[in-house]
Order: C-alpha cells, then sequence, then structure tokens
C-alpha cells in the first residue's frame, strides 16, 4: 500500500505529522506492526527546475524560428552558469511567451524523461519509447544556451506540448518547481499484513497512524457526499436481482446521466497516481481515488451498453458463470470460467467478472454519457479463487479477497457519485439501489485483565487496555455486568480481523509496545535438554565421516529419471503411467513425482544421492580441483500404491575421487581407490560399535553403477543397508567425469540401530605375544577373508590371538603402496602367473604368562602343515 | 713389591694420558678392556699379587683398588663428556627446517549450514528443548489446514508449492493438485508433535523445507529452517523475548540487541518478528542493513490458541510460543556470501573455508 504523506496530512488533525520526522513516524509504525517498506520521495525527477522569468526575448541572429532569451531563476543562478547580471542565456525554440512571462526552467545537468508517443497523461515513464536525456551546456546555431525553458509535457506533468508552460505571475522565481508545483511529496511504501484490509485504504492508514502516534483524525474524516439528484429516477433506469447473496452480501449502485469523460483534474490525478496507479480518466480515476481513500472498490459501467429489459431498463444480474461461459477482460484477453466465477451480467452475457475486473463491452469510453456506478462487497474466497485461477490479480480483487467492509459501501457509492458529478459534470439520478443482507451485529468481546497478563507476562493495567483500544477506534465498556477486572470490547466494522479476546491482547500489546516487555526465561520444571540415543550416534557418524578426511556437502532432493536411467538404476523404469495407474498397481517401490516441477530435471525426488554428488565431482574436475572428498546425509524418498506419504529414509552418502592430499615433500600423492572407503565404512563401524556388519560381492547386475568386480554391499547380518565401489567407467563419463570415483552410501537408521552404545571392555594383555611373519602363495581367486577365517581356524586350539595381513605381491608391483611405515613383507622373487603371495604377521600370546619360543615354533608348524594341505598354499621366505 | 706398586702407578698415568686422548665411546671402550678387561693390564700386573709376602698383599691390594677406582671414574667422566659431545653434534645435525610443511591426515570440514543448525541446535538443548523432526512430504493437513491457513491462502498455490502425486486412491477436493506436499516451513512439526506430546513441550525442529522459487543468488529452492516450540503452563510473550534474546546473544555475539516488531502469521497470536541490531553499523544504519540499523532474522509468536483445537491441550492451562528462523539467512548474515547457490555446489574450495 502507497500511503501519500501529502494525502495523510489531509485525513489528520491539523498539524498531527508536524512534530515527527519521518524516520521517527516510520519507526513508530515499524514497531507497532505497520512495516515500512520504502520511503519514495516524488518529484525527484523534477530536480534542478526552477521557476524562472524570462527578461529578454531576442531573434536569434541565425535562425528565423529561434528565441535568444535571458531568464532569471533567482539566486540559484549562480551556481547554474547565470552571468555578471546574474540571468542565464537560453535558446528556445518556442513561439507563445512574452519577455516577462514565468517559465520552468531546466538548468545544466538536468535529466529530463523524453516522453514517448503514448497518450502523455500521468507519467510518462509506463510508455515504452520514453528516453532520458540530460540538459548541457551548448551553442546552438552559434550562439550559447545553458538550460531549457520547458513545455508541460517535456517535465511530464502535462499533456500540452505546443509551447512553454507558462507560469502564473505571482510563481515565486527562483523556486524549485516540483515544490511550487505540489508535485513533492513523501511515499510510504507499507507492507500490510493479510489480517488488515482496513489498511488497503487511506483512511485506514490514517486511522492506524492516529492511533499509533496518539493523535486526532480530521474532522468528519471523509466529507459527506453533497449529492443533488435530478431527472429520472434510477427505479426507472436500471434494476439489479443478486441471485447469490452469499457471494454478494451488498450490492450498490448509482446513475450517473449526462457526464463529459475527459482528463482529470490535476489533484485527482495526482492522488491516483501517488497511489500507484495510472490517471486514466476523470470516471476511473475518481472510483480509483475512492477505492484508495475508503478501502471500496468501485465499477463504472457505460449504461447505455448495458443491455436493457422490455421496459427500457438496464438489467443487471449477480449470479454465477456457467461452465465454459466466456468474457473479455479488460485487457483484451478472452478468458474462459467455470461455475466458481461470479459475474456481474446482462441478458445478453457477462459485463464484469465480479470484484477482479471489467469487460470490454460496457467499457467507460470517451463517448460515455451516462454510467451506472456499482460499490459492491464480493465474497473473499471467491473473488481468490477467481484471481488466481485466472492469474488476474487487480488492485480491487486484491481487496475483496481481504474482505471490504459493508459498512462502507454506500458511503463510498455516494461519494463516488457526488465527486463523478464534480469532475465530469452530469447529474445523479434520485435514488440508490441497495440490495443487502441484513449486516453481522457488531461483535463484542470480553477481555479479561488475567488472561493478557497471562499471555504477555506484564501487568497492563486495564484502563491503559481500555485507552489504547479506544485509540484504534474499538467501543470500550468498563465495568460491564459488574465485573472490575474485565472490559466488554465492541469490535468496529472495519477490523474484520478481530474475532477473538486473544485478538485483542495482541492489539493492547503492538500499541503498548513490545519493547515494553520484559524478557524473563520459562520457569519450566519438568524438562531435559538432551539429545536422543539416535541423535548422538548420528553426530558420531557425522564426525566419524569428517575424521576420515570427508567434506560434508549439501545437493537438491530432487532427482531426474535420465540420471537414473545412466546409473541403469533398477528404479529407473519405476513410475506411474499418465493416468497415475499403470505402474502403481505393478510396482511395489515407485518414485515420487512432483505434480509441479520447476523443470523435468527435477520431475521427481531422488531415490540416490549418487547423481547428486557425481555432479559435484565433475563441477569440482571441471573447475581443476582434483581431489574430491564429499559427503552428504541426506533424505532418500521412494513411494509404493496404497501411500499417501512416501518413505522417506536418511541416507549417508561419499565420493572420493583423486587422492587424500596433494604431492608433499614428505606424503606421496596415493590414488584413492575401493579400500580408501571401506577405510572409511571400517572406522564408522569401529567407531559406532556396529554389530553383525559385513560386506559381500554384490549378486550379477546389482549394482550396475559400479564396476564389476570393484562392487560390494554392505549388509548387517542379512539385511542389505548399502553399497561400496568403485563407479563404473561408462557410468563416470556419463557425468563426464574421466578419473576413478569411488563412492558408498548406506542407510543411516539401519546403522544407527545396529550400534551398540555400551560396549564389553576387555582388559590389555599382560604378557608380551611373539610376532611370526608368513607368506602365502594362492591362486589369485583365493580372497584374504578366506585365508584368514581358516588361520583362525586352525589356530583355535594354539595361543594365535590374531593375524593380519601386510602385504599382496604378485611378481612385479607390490600391493603394498609406498606409503610410510608399512613393514616390507616377503621376498621378491617372482610369483608364477595367477598366483599371488599373501604376508601375514601372526601374533601368539598366553594370557596368563609369557610363551616361550619352542611352545609358539610348535604350535606355528603344526599350523603351517595344515594350511599347506588345506590351502594348497606354498610358503614363501 | 715395589715393582708392583709402580706397575699400578705406571698404569695409571698411561691410562690418564691414554683416556685423554680418546675421542670417542668406541675406543672408549677398547681402552676401558685394556686396562680394566678380565684380560686387561691391572688384571695382569695383579696376578702377581700371589708371589708376595701375605705382609705386602694388603698394601698392593689397597693400592690396586685405588687405581681400579681412579680409572672407572675417568672412563665414566669420559663416558660422559664423549656422550654429551655425540648427543650434541647429532642435534646439531638434526636441526629441522620448521617451515616444511607437517604431515596430517586431512579432516574434512562440516556443511556452513549443518555447522550453524548444530550451533543453534546446542543453545536450545541448554534451554532445556528436545530436537525432533518431522517428514520432507507433509500433508496439506499439517502444512495449512492445522496451522490456520484458510482455504484460499496464497502459500498453497501451485505456483509456490510442489505437490506430490498421491498413491492412496484418497479423492482430493480443492483447486490444488494433491493433498500430498513439500513442506512449506518446519511448523507442521508443532502440531505432529502436539498430537503425540502432553505438555510441558519443549523442542526445537530442525529441517529442510521447499518453495517453488528459481535458484538465484539469493534463493534457492530448498532451504533449512529451524523451528522452536514451548507449550506450558505460566508461558508468556516475556519468556519468548528472553529465549529469543538469549539465542541471539549466544548466535550473533552479548553486544547484539534484538527488536520486536509486531507482524502477522496464521499460527501464532499475538505474532512478532525479530531484528537484531546490525552487526556493522551497530544499529547505527549503514548499506548492510539498508540503512535501518536492523535486519530481520525470524518469526514468532505465541501459539493461536485455534491450533490447540487440533490436538488435545487445554488452552486455558497452558500458553506457548512458537519460532522460526531460516538458517540460510543467518549463514548470509554472518558470512559474507556473494551468491547462496555455493552452498549446493559442493566446491571443494568453498567447503574447505568453514
Amino acid at each position: 500500500m502507497r500511503a501519500s504523506l501529502n494525502w495523510l496530512r489531509e485525513l489528520l488533525a491539523l498539524g498531527a505529522l508536524d512534530a515527527l520526522s519521518i524516520d521517527e513516524l516510520v519507526s513508530r509504525l515499524d514497531m507497532t506492526g505497520t512495516a515500512v517498506e520504502a520511503v519514495e520521495q516524488t518529484g525527484a525527477h523534477l530536480a534542478g527546475i526552477y521557476v524562472g522569468q524570462i527578461t529578454s526575448k531576442e531573434r536569434h541572429p541565425d535562425s528565423d524560428h529561434l528565441w535568444v532569451t535571458r531568464v532569471d531563476i533567482g539566486a540559484v543562478g549562480a551556481e547554474k552558469g547565470a552571468d555578471e547580471d546574474g540571468l542565464l542565456q537560453i535558446v528556445c525554440g518556442a513561439q507563445n511567451f512574452e519577455a516577462g512571462d514565468k517559465v520552468p526552467v531546466a538548468t545544466v545537468g538536468t535529466v529530463l524523461v523524453r516522453p514517448g508517443s503514448g497518450d502523455g497523461s500521468g507519467s510518462g515513464d509506463s510508455d515504452g519509447s520514453a528516453q532520458e536525456f540530460v540538459i548541457k551546456k551548448a551553442k546552438l546555431r552559434g550562439v550559447e544556451s545553458r538550460g531549457m525553458n520547458c513545455s508541460a509535457r517535456e517535465l511530464g506533468v502535462g499533456d500540452d506540448a505546443d509551447g512553454l508552460m507558462v507560469l502564473p505571475a505571482d510563481a515565486p522565481i527562483g523556486a524549485e518547481f516540483a515544490a511550487w508545483l505540489g508535485a513533492s511529496d513523501t511515499i510510504l511504501d507499507l507492507e500490510i499484513t493479510p489480517n488488515r484490509p482496513d489498511c488497503l485504504s487511506m483512511i485506514g492508514v490514517a486511522r492506524e497512524v492516529a492511533a499509533v502516534l496518539d493523535v486526532e483524525v480530521a474532522d468528519g474524516l471523509v466529507p459527506a457526499a453533497e449529492l443533488l439528484e435530478e431527472g429520472e429516477s434510477i427505479d426507472t433506469l436500471a434494476t439489479v436481482e443478486v441471485e447469490e447473496p452469499t457471494l454478494c452480501p451488498r450490492y450498490t449502485a448509482r446513475v450517473i446521466r449526462g457526464v463529459k469523460v475527459g482528463p482529470s483534474p490535476t489533484w485527482l490525478a495526482e492522488r491516483v497516481i501517488a497511489a500507484g496507479t495510472r490517471s486514466i480518466n476523470n470516471i476511473v480515476d475518481v472510483t480509483n481515488f475512492i477505492m484508495y481513500e475508503l478501502g471500496q472498490p468501485l465499477h463504472a459501467f457505460d449504461l447505455n451498453r448495458i443491455a436493457k429489459e422490455k421496459d427500457g431498463r438496464a438489467q443487471v444480474i449477480v449470479r454465477r458463470a456457467g461452465a465454459g461461459e466466456k468474457i473479455t477482460t479488460l485487457d483484451d484477453v478472452e478468458r474462459v470460467l467455470d461455475t466458481e466465477n461470479l459475474l456481474i451480467a446482462d441478458s445478453s452475457g457477462p459485463i464484469t467478472l465480479a470484484g477482479v475486473m471489467g469487460a470490454e463491452s460496457t467499457e467507460v469510453s470517451d463517448d460515455t454519457v451516462d454510467i451506472f456506478l456499482e460499490a459492491a462487497v464480493f465474497d473473499a474466497a471467491t473473488t481468490s479463487r477467481t484471481s488466481r485461477k485466472l492469474a488476474l490479480i487487480s488492485e480491487s480483487s486484491l481487496r475483496f479477497e481481504r474482505g471490504v467492509d459493508v459498512a462502507t459501501t454506500l458511503q463510498a457509492l455516494e461519494r463516488a457519485a457526488a465527486l463523478i458529478a464534480e469532475v465530469a459534470g452530469g447529474t445523479v439520478a434520485p435514488g440508490v439501489i441497495d440490495v443487502s443482507v441484513a449486516p453481522a451485529e457488531r461483535l463484542v468481546l470480553p477481555l479479561r485483565h488475567n488472561l493478557m497478563t497471562r499471555v504477555i507476562g506484564e501487568d497492563i493495567p486495564l484502563e491503559t487496555a481500555a485507552l489504547l483500544l479506544e485509540r484504534l477506534g474499538f467501543k470500550v465498556e468498563r465495568g460491564a455486568d459488574g465485573a472490575d477486572d474485565a472490559l466488554r470490547v465492541t469490535v468496529p466494522t472495519f477490523r474484520p480481523d478481530i474475532e477473538r479476546e486473544i485478538d485483542l491482547v495482541e492489539e493492547v500489546l503492538r500499541l503498548w509496545g513490545m519493547d515494553n516487555v520484559t524478557a524473563t526465561l520459562p520457569a519450566g520444571r519438568e524438562r531435559v535438554g538432551a539429545l536422543t540415543s539416535e541423535q548422538r550416534a548420528r553426530y558420531a557418524i557425522d564426525r566419524t565421516l569428517r575424521a576420515s578426511g570427508l567434506n560434508e556437502t549439501m545437493t537438491l532432493p530432487f532427482g531426474d529419471v535420465a540420471d537414473l536411467e545412466k546409473l541403469d538404476h533398477p528404479l529407473s523404469h519405476a513410475r506411474a503411467g499418465s493416468d497415475g495407474s499403470d505402474a502403481s498397481d505393478t510396482q511395489d517401490s515407485l518414485l515420487v513425482e512432483l505434480l509441479n516441477p520447476m523443470s523435468s530435471e527435477q520431475a521427481t525426488l531422488r531415490v540416490t544421492m549418487l547423481p547428486g554428488l557425481l555432479r559435484s565431482v565433475s563441477l569440482n574436475k571441471r573447475r581443476g580441483v582434483a581431489n574430491v572428498h564429499l559427503y552428504e546425509l541426506g533424505k532418500v524418498f521412494t513411494t509404493a500404491a496404497g501411500r499417501k506419504q512416501p518413505d522417506e529414509r536418511e541416507m549417508a552418502a561419499a565420493v572420493l575421487s583423486g587422492s587424500w592430499n596433494q604431492l608433499g615433500w614428505n606424503a606421496p600423492a596415493v590414488p584413492l581407490d575401493f579400500y580408501d572407503a571401506k577405510g572409511i565404512i571400517e572406522a564408522l563401524v569401529r567407531e559406532l560399535g556396529v554389530d553383525r556388519f559385513r560386506m559381500t560381492e554384490p549378486a550379477d547386475g546389482a549394482l550396475p553403477w559400479l564396476q564389476p568386480g570393484k562392487g560390494a554391499v554392505l549388509l548387517l547380518g542379512k539385511e542389505t543397508v548399502g553399497w561400496l565401489g568403485e563407479i563404473h567407467p561408462l557410468v563416470a563419463q556419463e557425468f563426464d567425469i574421466d578419473d576413478v570415483v569411488v563412492a558408498f552410501e548406506f542407510d543411516l537408521a539401519k546403522f544407527i540401530a545396529a550400534a551398540k552404545p555400551n560396549r564389553d571392555v576387555v582388559a590389555p594383555p599382560r604378557y608380551p605375544g611373539i610376532e611370526v611373519d608368513i607368506a602365502l602363495v594362492v591362486d589369485e581367486d583365493v580372497t584374504n577373508a578366506e585365508i584368514e577365517q581358516r588361520i583362525y581356524a586352525l589356530g583355535k586350539k594354539t595361543p594365535l590371538k590374531s593375524v593380519r595381513l601386510f602385504d599382496v605381491y604378485r611378481g612385479q608391483v607390490s600391493e603394498q603402496r609406498k606409503r610410510p611405515g608399512r613393514p616390507k613383507g616377503g621376498s621378491t622373487a617372482s610369483i608364477p602367473e595367477g598366483k599371488k603371495s599373501m604376508a601375514y604377521r601372526l601374533v601368539y600370546r598366553a594370557d596368563d604368562r609369557t610363551l616361550t619360543a619352542e611352545e609358539v615354533d610348535k604350535a606355528h608348524d603344526k599350523l603351517l602343515t595344515k594350511l599347506k594341505q588345506t590351502l594348497g598354499a606354498e610358503l614363501r621366505g | 713389591m715395589s715393582n708392583l706398586i709402580d706397575d699400578l702407578e705406571k698404569l695409571r698415568d698411561e691410562a690418564r694420558t691414554a683416556l685423554a686422548d680418546v675421542i670417542d665411546l668406541e675406543q672408549l671402550d677398547v681402552l676401558r678392556v685394556r686396562y680394566l678387561g678380565k684380560k686387561g693390564d691391572l688384571t695382569a700386573i695383579l696376578r702377581g699379587l700371589g708371589e708376595l709376602d701375605a705382609s705386602e698383599r694388603p698394601l698392593v691390594g689397597a693400592r690396586s683398588n685405588e687405581v681400579r677406582a681412579a680409572l672407572e671414574a675417568w672412563i665414566a667422566e669420559r663416558r660422559e663428556a664423549l656422550a654429551a659431545h655425540a648427543l650434541e653434534e647429532r642435534i646439531g645435525a638434526e636441526k629441522l627446517d620448521i617451515t616444511l610443511p607437517g604431515r596430517a591426515h586431512p579432516i574434512g570440514s562440516q556443511h556452513l549450514i549443518s555447522r550453524i543448525r548444530d550451533e543453534i541446535i546446542d543453545v536450545f538443548i541448554g534451554l532445556g528443548y528436545q530436537i525432533v523432526e518431522g517428514p520432507d512430504v507433509e500433508l496439506d493437513f499439517y502444512n495449512f489446514d492445522a496451522l490456520n491457513h484458510s482455504a484460499q491462502h496464497p502459500a498453497r498455490s501451485a505456483s509456490d508449492t510442489f505437490y506430490v502425486r498421491d498413491y492412496s486412491g484418497d479423492e482430493h477436493v480443492g483447486p490444488e493438485p494433491s493433498a500430498v506436499l513439500m513442506r512449506t516451513h518446519t511448523s507442521p512439526v508443532q502440531v505432529r508433535t502436539m498430537q503425540e506430546q502432553k505438555p510441558p513441550i519443549y523442542i526445537l525442529a530442525p529441517g529442510k523445507v521447499y518453495r517453488r522459487d528459481v535458484a538465484d543468488p539469493t534463493h534457492l529452492p530448498q532451504f533449512t529452517q529451524i523451528e522452536g516450540l514451548v507449550v506450558d503452563e505460566d508461558i508468556t510473550f516475556a519468556d519468548l523475548k528472553g529465549t529469543l534474546d538469549h539465542f541471539v546473544h549466544a548466535i550473533f555475539g552479548p553486544e547484539r540487541r534484538t527488536r520486536f516488531r509486531p507482524h502477522f502469521f496464521p499460527f501464532t497470536e499475538p505474532s512478532a518478528e525479530v531484528d537484531v541490531s546490525c552487526g556493522i553499523c551497530d544499529a547505527s544504519g549503514c548499506r548492510f542493513c539498508g540503512g535501518t540499523g536492523w535486519v530481520e532474522i525470524l518469526g514468532c509468536g505465541m501459539v493461536d490458541p485455534n491450533l490447540y483445537r487440533y490436538v488435545d491441550v487445554d488452552a486455558e492451562r497452558y500458553t506457548g510460543f512458537a519460532f522460526g528462523m531460516g538458517v540460510e539467512r543467518i549463514a548470509l548474515l554472518r558470512y559474507d556470501i556473494p551468491d547462496i547457490r555455493m552452498l549446493l555446489e559442493g566446491d571443494m574450495r568453498f567447503l574447505r573455508q568453514f
């Protein structure tokens, strides 16, 4: 809501705003619930223009139509290039002036807007072809010119382009033109919250400002309309029938005949422009002016374009639209309606989309002479649905959808009719049409002192509350029904938002001042602040992932089916058909579909976080960041036939590419691979004390986005909880990545559920162990797990305590990467093709004594013999 | 006898000279063995002891003990000196360039939004709150109806809110495409909590929320909200102020002030927006705060009694307050992030800064 201070001053008691600076006013409004979003100074486009007097007018020596003028703009002339006589020399092409005339003078440096070819009414800047230009010191045919004498059109203050704007003789020389014109105004752009429809009018803003500042509104806030009725009665000219009284609780109308449609007088144009609209013509401007003033939207029809009944009376019907009925609105768009839309119609069809926008067919035009003027109230919900469905939001619909006060309707009609007669001539036909349902009784609410105290936490005296409410226009009864701890409050009709006692508490609080409330902390006894064990476990996972070197990231939760196809993900086909039924009947796991996505790439919710993370890997690589270590904790979504809300699961996912570090003076840059990701999972399992965790090879084709032979399924007992592995090179390529990417993703809740919050403590051994290294040459397909299991099994009856692989050797290249601090295992003798050497360190230890070398040798020899037999392993070294 | 004494004296003098010339521990050891070892010079001299008179033996024995003690002391002395010297040399030789980079496994960083979220959670854990969460895909009942949003509320519009296909087979009436949606705020958690839990309720609900905004430098279709709800006996607006004052001091710094501006939210009454004094100009007005001196950070209010209708809470006995804030907004205020989309890109160089 744009509120002009010039206008506001007229609606408040004289001098009410004088004691305040603009900043103070803004702050007071901010702190009482009417946020001021911007303060705009109008007339700014006229800066640099002064009232000047032409002291001499001489022919240009080289032109038969140009004049050389000397102009007095007063003391300010000294700064604007005046000569020693204090005068500006300005070359001028206009013919309509004489020496001695006063004109607006644009001084050097002034920026003017050259109007386009538009109608020029109101602000020229709404026209696309307008352009800015700067007044410069110039020579015109050899004669110097310092400024410009202006026409009204050049200044955007009128339509007259035929010559200079000659000002009245009493215009003071040297005055700022904007100030002299009255064009300088301060506009407050107010944020009106949806609960305050009353403040969508100047009178509402005036009431609010008066209440906030504790000043009075102007006497007779809005002047009573002085109507001179004349001629035929409205009853003989028009009829109104309201078919839907619940959707149109009040419909009032007047007829004004013999008007002359034309430009508005300056004061009227100024008001509607200040309110943020264009000046159209004197009739439309009056309806807009009253809407801004009183908050009651009005509509003016050309009476003679409304279809007539047989008896010659214009027939106006308020009814629902028929399904498929059409209307061409004022913006020249044909709109198809349904039965939700309310219409004003005549016998030939719709003439207005009620409360939203008029129709071309009955629009007021230059040759309109008789006006049918409507002031009505339409149902908020219906107006809102209509305007949203048709994407047609008008100043009128905005007000109806928040609620218009039926008590103001007739006043607005009368005032508008009188104003039309005043500014457009014509006579008001005797009589008013007023079709209305009985207005609801004024709401009376109690306000108990103890409720106020209980909610606010401050003891605001009841009398203080009473005075604050009275300032806001509420009628307050003290001591009603003998109660001295409560008020009886009658709610004014313009405050439909006040429905309950609590609403009154808010009114008192906001005016009393939230800043005056002393801050306290709740004293509640029965509460403990703590994380649950699940939340703590989640934090532990989060921390461990970071401690492992991963950086947390965040991606959007939307998914693209094309991404799933790139992964060959099993759910890439789990979409419903266009009728929403096909797949849902056959699939037990479906993608969650957005019905109104922003783009096709974001049309579903993600079922895996991998694509988003791969995209981040790709982005980093493109930007030259080779080493990428990212993780995300986030939700994935699937649904199923019969489900309303989807299944939401929180997952942890990570991607690694490059190496942990850049090559350093003391640290090689080791390429990241499967085992780096596996190490992180192992760290998590250890950190959380996860039970029954294991990894297995995926079934054929089970994790198609992983390189075969480099993927693993993560299990807790028999339940699959995630996967880990190197991204298939072809999949990486699909995401524009050329490097190796290792990734994992697992179900956070399942992992957390398997975490053991309490652990068994084992005392550290008191006696030293004896370490023995062995190297076994085995077939390539024998796994480490098999060998370890076998060694443990064979060592069951021996003091064998631990087995640890420390080298894998394949003749040429050692798997043991060049990391510092690792033992070197075995010899470098060549290993036959298809075989590998696995080196283990075995530790033998007894819990109750130090083992002797003989004991260990005996046990170890026995174990080796059996190993050779059962594994077919050859012992090396 | 005198021969033996002379030999001892000679050995002592020779050893003293030899030990003085020793330059390392190895040489010292050689000399020690030569003089004092089982087959050493001293032992060799003492072998002649048997040929002496019994009366002479004690004298020579005493003398030899003196010489042995002297030699042992000298050797120890030399050993200490040589060890000290050797250590000094080693230390000198091992001097490092301490400006060479250290060796560490890189530790990952937490995302800025999670970091701020966790900071805020810590503040409210300290105030006795529990942390609860709700679904991202919500029902319009929880997201709108139960929060006092009218059927026409503009936020319901399909141009503002993401709607999700409903597979339940329920028939949906109304202008919106579905009864299932991506939650637009964390406030539904208020309703769900009050349905499940009796007062006293002190909860904080962090989570992602979704709006149909095109991503640009200041908007994202997904952002992070933190909702707070307290329902207990004797909860007042003054308590709300105190709670949020404490929060602002903890998160923004003890010197910052708050300002409560009356506002409107469908589910609180009275309602307020809270501004924090601008950290750059200390409320005197600058470009950062748009000249107002204040920066809006959250919305709050007393729980509207209408909400209690949807849950089993006695409005005459309990009062409550609620507040909601955007974590991204706080992040933008605390760090001068030029483009909010950076939060979702996963650029390592951005993430590693936090």
